[in-house]
């Protein structure tokens, strides 16, 4: 039963208006191995993870979280048909999302937004929440400032309690939406140091990222996505030191300067 | 100085009253607090039909803003008393009469209500979409998102005009006395009445308000400024 994938990403469609953003993109996402979505702005890696959670439900194609389809299911006479909102929320709580410009809530302390969701989506009782919500903050060492309001973190310091956030959930798997694209670089190195560890420990991952060096020293395998379809994908060592296509060897050239 | 000055400036005749004055002064509060209520509730469900995603509840919204934020508060209070039972008497075929207290809330609670719904709606719309993607991504239902993250943000966001609005209301109060409301005005009114002396009574009356209003306002400012600038950088 193991081979059934993680996350199941099958011929994904979608538009806005007159502009095709993904035009057919699958792929696998097995249990404890890191994807990574590289491309260039514009490519559709962000449009892709809002579709995997449903954030932007996809024109057409489907997402399997072990087998089960986000966006439909098959109900007792054996038809499919499309979830309801609070289906769709109950699958979405299963994916940790960790987002570019971060999104803690900022009226709430640090624990108080990585312990909301557990405490009012899983109805878990508030102890229990706090108690694995400091061991969440524990992990990316974020645990001494707890009891602050996002307004006086550094940036580094918010996306490593949006990290725990996410955690705390206990998802099947976590994605990150350029998690460090709108940090300083001196902050850059905090968070994927969290998101290395992440790895390390077997979670479950797909990572759109910028940060070639990042993608080819912790993924299992790489996408590289160009005009919303894939490019060309493979381990890492054969994306970033043997590309076969000519954009891909463009797109990467940009990074080696 | 004049006598008439002198007269108007001699506040004992105010301070012998203050019983029933005071009486007065408590109704005002209790129409206050009852409008505030109204005005609140009344407005944040027009300020979410004005967001609505169907347009006839944008429509709705919209004309519910546009009708009580444009009407007169006097003339919304003589209409609600007068001629708002008569119409619901034609309806349900039976006399129907409101006392003056519920008249009064319900119109300063309505009129305020188009001031409110903008408020609430200005803040709702603040709200920074990633607030609320966050809320989704982690299977938070839209009124969970609406109760736990966008309205507590929209309160502390809307804290300033709110304040401004709650003390016009509070001045709005001194009209119910039109519709025999034994608030502080009608009180006043009464006193005058016996005493032929309205000077010195318009005047305490003038200077309680005044002193009321600049309390309470400034101790909610205070209060409220140290709570927002903890969320807002």
């Amino acid at each position: 039963m193991n081979d059934v994938p993680r996350i199941r990403i099958a011929d994904i469609h979608k538009s806005f208006g007159p502009l095709e953003v993904l035009r057919g993109v699958s792929f696998d996402v097995h249990r404890g191995s890191v994807v990574s979505v590289v491309g260039a702005s514009g490519s559709g890696k962000s449009t892709l993870l809002r579709c995997v959670n449903h954030l932007e439900p996809p024109d057409s194609g489907e997402i399997f979280i072990e087998g089960e389809s986000l966006g439909s299911r098959v109900d007792e006479r054996g038809q499919r048909r499309p979830r309801s909102l609070a289906e769709i929320n109950a699958m979405r709580r299963e994916l940790g999302v960790v987002f570019q410009q971060f999104n803690l809530w900022p009226h709430m302390t640090v624990l108080g937004n990585v312990i909301e969701a557990p405490i009012r989506v899983r109805k878990m009782p508030r102890k229990d929440a706090i108690a694995y919500g400091e061991e969440c903050l524990r992990r990316v060492k974020m645990i001494d400032k707890a009891n602050e309001y996002p307004a006086r973190l550094s940036g580094g310091q918010q996306q490593r309690a949006a990290i725990a956030r996410a955690l705390a959930m206990r998802p099947k798997a976590m994605l990150f939406d350029e998690a460090t694209s709108s940090l300083d670089p001196e902050l850059t190195d905090e968070v994927l140091g969290v998101m290395r560890e992440l790895a390390a420990d077997g979670t479950t991952m797909i990572v759109v990222t910028h940060e070639m060096g990042f993608a080819r020293e912790v993924s299992d395998r790489v996408i590289f996505l160009h005009q919303g379809v894939i490019e060309e994908e493979g381990a890492p060592a054969d994306i970033f030191d043997a590309p076969k296509s000519e954009r891909l060897r463009q797109f990467l050239s940009k990074y080696r300067k | 100085m004049s006598d008439a000055l002198k007269q108007s400036l001699d506040l004992s005749m105010f301070w012998e009253y203050r019983a029933i004055l005071l009486q007065g002064l408590i109704f005002n509060a209790l129409v206050f607090l009852c409008a505030a209520s109204v005005a609140l509730s009344v407005g944040l469900g027009a300020a979410l039909l004005r967001i609505n995603r169907f347009w006839p509840m944008r429509w709705i919204g919209t004309l519910h803003v546009e009708v009580f934020r444009n009407a007169p508060d006097y003339i919304m209070l003589v209409w609600v008393h007068f001629v708002l039972p008569l119409l619901i008497g034609m309806v349900i075929r039976r006399r129907v009469e409101f006392h003056p207290f519920v008249s009064a809330v319900i119109a300063l609670g309505f009129v305020y209500s188009g001031y409110f719904a903008e408020a609430f709606r200005a803040g709702i719309q603040a709200i920074p979409q990633g607030n609320l993607d966050a809320g989704r991504a982690f299977g938070m239902s839209e009124r969970l998102i609406l109760w736990r993250i966008t309205l507590p943000q929209v309160v502390r966001r809307m804290l300033p005009e709110a304040l401004n609005l709650f003390i016009s209301m509070f001045k709005a109060t001194t009209i119910v006395s039109l519709i025999a409301v034994p608030d502080l005005m009608y009180n006043v009114s009464m006193v005058i009445q016996q005493e032929m002396r309205p000077l010195p009574l318009y005047t305490g009356a003038a200077i309680t308000y005044f002193l009321i209003i600049l309390l309470l306002s400034s101790g909610v400012r205070v209060f409220s400024e140290r709570w927002r600038r903890k969320i807002l950088a």
